[in-house]
C-alpha cells in the first residue's frame, strides 16, 4: 500500500442555503503523496469549492459533511489552532490571477518570507535563504527579491507565487486555474516549473482547471466534475483515449484543437443544471445523447471499467461508450 | 465600488446596521415631511397671532406646547416651521445634486483641460467654508430664503461633483460604454440613458446625507438672524427668539425646535448612511 | 464592386516609447474570416480598437468597402454610418451589457437609433431567433442570463446594426468549453447566412484554426507571419509561430522544451 495520501476526500457533500441541491454531492477524491491530480470542470461544477474544502474554506453559509483528510487528519473536524497550522504549512494554494494574489506595495522578498516568519516557523535569515533557493527552483534569480510585483511579468509573478506557496514545505499544493490568466507560452513555463517541483520536493499537486487538454498533458490522474459530482476519474491517457462518461466525451469533442477536422464543433446543447432546481437522476441526463428513462430516475454511482479498477465513471451507459472512443 | 461617500466625522458614527434605529429614523423623517406638507391645515392657531397676556405660558389644553415670549403658540410655529426648515435644505440638495452631477459628469467624460478646470474650481469651493460663503452672499443679496439656499448649494456642490466624477470614471471604463460608442450612440445619450441610472443610487444616498447637514447649516444661519425673514416661522429662528426666554427660566419654546433640528438631522443621516451602505455593498 | 470589405495598411500607434502597433497591414475579403493571434502585449487588441474607432492611429489607412474610414465622426449621420461599417463583440459578457437594460430594450435601442420610425418587434424576434435566444429571454436583465446567453445578446446587438465587418475581441475566451463551442458554431452559421466579414482577435490557436480562413500572427506590435490559416498552422515559418503552436497543451506535450525555446527566442 502507498503512504498516507496528501489529500483524501470521502463522500464530501456541501450544501448552501437557498439552493435546491447540494453544490457538492458525494465527492470522492484522492491525491497521493507526490502525485499530480487534475480536477476538471466547467464553471459552476463545484471544482473550486471541492479543492478549497482541503483548507476548510467553504462558501458563506455552506455546510460540509463527509471527510476531508489532509495527510491523514480530517480538516472538517479539527480545532481552530490546528486548522491554522494546516493552512500555514501543510497545504498551500496558488490562485488564478497572480497580480491579485500579491500585495503590489510590498517587495517580492517580503511577500515570500512574511508567511513563515510571521508563523514563527523560520528565522528571517533562514527564510531569506530558503526564498532564494526556491526562486532558483522556479527559474528566477535572487534579484527578484528586491523588485515590486509591478516590475515583473505575469508569468514570472505566478512563479513567485508558486515559490511562496512552497515556503512552508507543504504536503499538498493546490493550484486553482494557475495559468488561465497567463499567455500560452508563459503557461508552458509555469507548468514546467510545477512538474519539476513535484519531482524535486515530492509535493502532492491538485491542479484545478477547465482545460481538459492541459489536465491530460500534466497529470497522472484526472477527475472530471459535473454539477457537483465526480462524473469520471482515471488515468489521464485512458480517460482521454477512451472516455467512459458521455460528458467527458462531449467535452473532448467540443474543444477546438490543433488536430482533427476543422470547421463545426460538436457542441453540447443546453446548459448545466440550475442550483435552484433539485436533481433526481443523472445531472447530465438532459444534455446526454445516450440518456434513457433510468437516467432521469436514478443517479448513477461510480463504477469501474471492466478490468481497469482505477478508471471509474458514474454513468448507466458507460458500456455503450466503450470502444466508440472520441479520437483525441 | 471605488468611490467613497463623503461623510463628516462624528455623525457618521451613528450607523444603523440592520437595527430598528434605521426604521425609527425612516419613520421620523417621513413624519416630519408629512407634517411640513400638511402644516397649514392642521395648525391649531395662527402662528403669528400675538397674545402677550399669555406670553411664556406653560403647556395647557389650549396650547399643548405652551407659548413663546411674544405670546405665539409653539406647536403651530413648530409645525409651520417644518416647512421652511425642510424646504431650504431641499432646495440646497436639489440644486447641488443636479449641478454637481452635471459638473462631475462633464469633468469625467471629457477629461483633459475641462476636467482640470472643473476639478480645481470645485476644490476652491471646498477650501472656502460654506457658512462664510452664505453669510457673504446674504450680506450682498439681503434677506430671504433664496440667497442662503444658493450659497449652501454652491458649498455642497463639490461633495456631489467629486463623487460623480469618480463614479463616472469607473463606469466609463466598463466595456458596455465602449459597446454603445461602437453602436453609434452619442456621448450625451450614453451618459443620460446608461451611465446616470447606474450611478444614481450612490449619488442620491450622498444627497440624502447632505440634506441633514444643509438643514443644520440653514438653522444655524437663521439662528444668527440671517436668511429667513423675522416673522416666518423657522426652527433656527425659533431658537434665536427663545434665547431670552431660556435665561428667564422658560426653556420650552427654544428647546423644542432644537430637539426637532437634532432629531431630523440624525434621522436623515441614518437613512442616508444606511442607503449608502446598501448600494455600495450591492454586487453587480 | 470592391473585393475586400476591410483593408488596413501601415497602421501605427505608439504609447510613449512603446510601439503598440507597428506597420500592421491586412485585408479581409467579403464574407471572409481573419484571425489576429498573439499574446498579451502583442498589439492585437489595440489594432482592433483602432479599426473599430475606440482608439486613434498615429499613421495608417483603414478602408471599408473601398472607402476610407475617417477620424472621429462629426454629427449623427457620420456616426451612424461609421457604426454600420464595423461592429464589435467584447471579451467579457458580464461587463459589456448595461446591467439595467433588458435584452429586448438593448435591441430596440439600437434598432431605434439606426432604423427610426419602424416597428421593430419582428426584427427583435428575428435577431433573438438568429442567435438562438428564445423570446422568453427577451425580458430578462443581463444578470439573469448565463455567460453564453449574454454573449448571444452582444452578438445580436452587433448584428442589429447590419455591419459589414464584425470584430470579435476574445469573444469566446471567458466562456466554458461547451458554451464556447455553441457560440463558435453560431458565429459560423451567421457568417454563412449574412456574409458579414469576421475579424477574430484571440490568443487561442484552436479557436483560430476552427473559425478562420486567414491568420495574422502578431508579436510586440508587429506582424511576424500572415497567410492562409491552414498553411501557417501546418508549416509555420517564423520561430515565434512555431513556439505558439508548440505551447498548446496536448498529450505528450513537453513544457520544459517550450520554456527553453521561449527563453531562446
Amino acid at each position: 500500500m502507498r503512504p498516507t495520501p496528501a489529500l483524501d476526500v470521502r463522500g464530501l457533500r456541501v450544501t448552501l442555503p437557498g439552493t435546491a441541491r447540494p453544490v457538492l454531492d458525494g465527492v470522492d477524491l484522492t491525491v497521493g503523496a507526490g502525485e499530480t491530480v487534475a480536477l476538471v470542470g466547467e464553471s459552476g461544477s463545484g471544482k473550486s469549492i471541492a479543492s478549497r474544502s482541503a483548507l476548510r474554506l467553504l462558501p458563506t453559509g455552506g455546510v460540509a459533511e463527509g471527510e476531508v483528510r489532509v495527510a491523514g487528519e480530517d480538516v472538517l473536524t479539527m480545532d481552530a489552532a490546528r486548522l491554522r497550522q494546516v493552512r500555514a504549512g501543510t497545504v498551500a494554494m496558488v490562485f488564478q490571477d497572480p497580480c491579485a494574489a500579491v500585495n503590489p506595495l510590498r517587495r517580492i522578498g517580503d511577500f515570500l518570507t512574511e508567511g513563515v516568519t510571521l508563523a514563527g516557523t523560520m528565522s528571517p535569515a533562514r527564510a531569506a535563504a530558503r526564498a532564494v533557493e526556491l526562486l532558483g527552483a522556479v527559474g528566477l534569480d535572487g534579484s527578484v527579491l528586491r523588485k515590486y510585483p509591478g516590475q515583473v511579468s505575469g508569468g514570472m509573478l505566478q512563479r513567485v507565487v508558486i515559490a511562496a506557496a512552497l515556503m512552508g514545505d507543504p504536503v499538498l499544493l493546490m493550484a486553482d486555474e494557475p495559468t488561465t490568466a497567463l499567455d500560452v507560452t508563459s503557461q508552458a513555463e509555469v507548468i514546467a516549473v510545477l512538474a519539476t517541483l513535484r519531482e524535486r520536493f515530492g509535493t502532492g499537486l491538485l491542479f484545478v482547471t477547465h482545460d481538459l487538454d492541459l489536465a491530460a498533458a500534466i497529470s497522472d490522474r484526472v477527475y472530471v466534475m459535473y454539477a457537483g459530482r465526480i462524473a469520471e476519474s482515471g488515468p489521464a491517457e485512458a480517460l482521454f483515449a477512451r472516455p467512459r462518461h458521455p460528458y467527458t466525451a462531449a467535452l473532448l469533442a467540443s474543444t477546438p484543437r490543433m488536430e482533427g477536422p476543422r470547421g463545426r464543433l460538436a457542441a453540447i446543447d443546453g446548459q448545466p443544471p440550475d442550483l435552484r432546481e433539485p436533481l433526481r437522476g443523472c445531472a447530465f441526463a438532459a444534455r446526454c445523447p445516450l440518456a434513457t428513462e433510468v437516467c432521469d430516475e436514478r443517479a448513477p454511482l461510480p463504477s469501474p471499467a471492466p478490468g481497469r479498477p482505477d478508471h471509474t465513471a458514474a454513468c448507466h451507459h458507460s458500456d455503450l461508450l466503450e470502444g466508440s472512443a472520441v479520437d483525441a | 465600488m471605488t468611490a467613497v461617500l463623503t461623510r463628516r466625522p462624528g455623525l457618521s458614527r451613528i450607523r444603523a446596521t440592520g437595527s430598528p434605529l434605521h426604521l425609527v429614523c425612516l419613520a421620523l423623517a417621513a413624519l416630519v415631511a408629512v407634517a411640513a406638507v400638511l402644516a397649514p391645515w392642521v395648525v391649531p392657531h395662527d402662528p403669528n397671532a400675538v397674545d402677550l397676556g399669555n406670553a411664556l405660558a406653560g403647556p395647557s389644553a389650549e396650547h399643548p406646547l405652551g407659548m413663546d415670549a411674544a405670546g405665539r403658540d409653539t406647536l403651530s410655529r413648530l409645525l409651520l416651521g417644518a416647512r421652511t426648515s425642510l424646504l431650504g435644505p431641499l432646495g440646497v440638495v436639489v440644486f447641488s445634486t443636479v449641478a454637481g452631477i452635471a459638473v462631475g459628469m462633464a469633468a469625467a467624460w471629457r477629461g483633459g483641460w475641462l476636467d482640470s478646470v472643473l476639478s480645481r474650481s470645485t476644490e476652491l469651493v471646498f477650501a472656502f467654508p460654506g457658512m462664510l460663503l452664505a453669510i457673504l452672499i446674504i450680506s450682498v443679496h439681503g434677506e430671504g430664503l433664496l440667497a442662503p439656499v444658493i450659497a449652501l448649494a454652491l458649498a455642497y456642490l463639490p461633495y456631489v461633483s467629486r463623487l460623480t466624477r469618480s463614479l463616472v470614471l469607473a463606469e466609463r471604463a466598463r466595456p458596455y460604454v465602449s459597446a454603445y460608442r461602437v453602436q453609434g450612440h452619442s456621448a450625451l445619450q450614453i451618459c443620460l440613458r446608461h451611465v446616470l441610472p447606474n450611478i444614481a443610487p450612490v449619488v442620491l444616498a450622498q444627497s440624502t446625507i447632505n440634506f441633514g447637514y444643509a438643514l443644520m447649516d440653514l438653522a444655524g444661519l437663521s439662528f444668527l438672524g440671517l436668511g429667513v425673514p423675522a416673522l416666518t416661522p423657522d426652527w433656527g429662528r425659533m431658537v434665536f427668539d427663545g434665547q431670552t426666554a431660556i435665561q428667564a427660566g422658560y426653556p420650552l419654546s427654544a428647546v423644542l425646535p432644537c430637539v426637532f433640528i437634532v432629531l431630523t438631522v440624525v434621522a436623515f443621516n441614518v437613512v442616508g448612511e444606511r442607503w449608502a451602505d446598501r448600494v455600495s455593498r450591492r454586487a453587480r | 464592386m470592391p473585393e475586400n470589405v476591410l483593408e488596413v495598411t501601415g497602421l501605427r500607434r505608439s504609447f510613449g516609447a512603446v510601439r503598440a502597433v507597428d506597420e500592421v497591414s491586412f485585408t479581409l475579403p467579403q464574407g471572409g474570416s481573419l484571425g489576429i493571434v498573439g499574446e498579451s502585449g502583442s498589439g492585437k487588441t489595440t489594432t482592433a480598437r483602432i479599426v473599430v474607432g475606440l482608439e486613434r492611429a498615429d499613421e495608417g489607412e483603414i478602408l471599408v468597402r473601398g472607402r476610407p474610414r475617417g477620424g472621429p465622426p462629426r454629427g449623427r449621420t457620420a456616426r451612424l454610418a461609421r457604426a454600420r461599417e464595423i461592429q464589435m463583440v467584447f471579451q467579457d459578457p458580464y461587463l459589456s451589457l448595461d446591467p439595467r437594460t433588458s435584452v429586448e430594450a438593448v435591441l430596440r435601442e439600437t434598432l431605434g437609433l439606426h432604423f427610426p420610425g419602424r416597428d421593430h418587434t419582428p426584427r427583435v424576434r428575428e435577431l433573438l431567433d438568429q442567435v438562438g435566444l428564445g423570446t422568453r429571454a427577451a425580458d430578462a436583465l443581463p444578470r439573469h442570463l448565463s455567460g453564453g446567453q449574454r454573449q448571444r445578446v452582444a452578438i445580436a446587438r452587433a448584428l442589429a446594426v447590419e455591419p459589414a465587418v464584425l470584430i470579435l475581441d476574445e469573444a469566446v475566451a471567458a466562456l466554458d468549453v461547451s458554451v464556447q463551442a455553441q457560440i463558435l458554431n453560431l458565429l459560423a452559421d451567421i457568417r454563412e447566412q449574412t456574409g458579414i466579414g469576421f475579424l477574430f482577435i484571440t490568443h487561442d490557436l484552436g479557436v483560430v484554426r476552427c473559425v478562420t480562413d486567414e491568420i495574422v500572427v502578431m508579436r510586440h506590435g508587429a506582424v511576424v507571419e500572415q497567410g492562409a490559416t491552414d498553411e501557417v498552422l501546418s508549416s509555420p515559418r517564423h520561430p515565434y509561430t512555431r513556439l505558439l503552436l508548440e505551447s498548446v497543451p496536448r498529450p505528450g506535450w513537453d513544457p520544459q522544451a517550450i520554456a527553453a525555446a521561449r527563453r531562446a527566442l
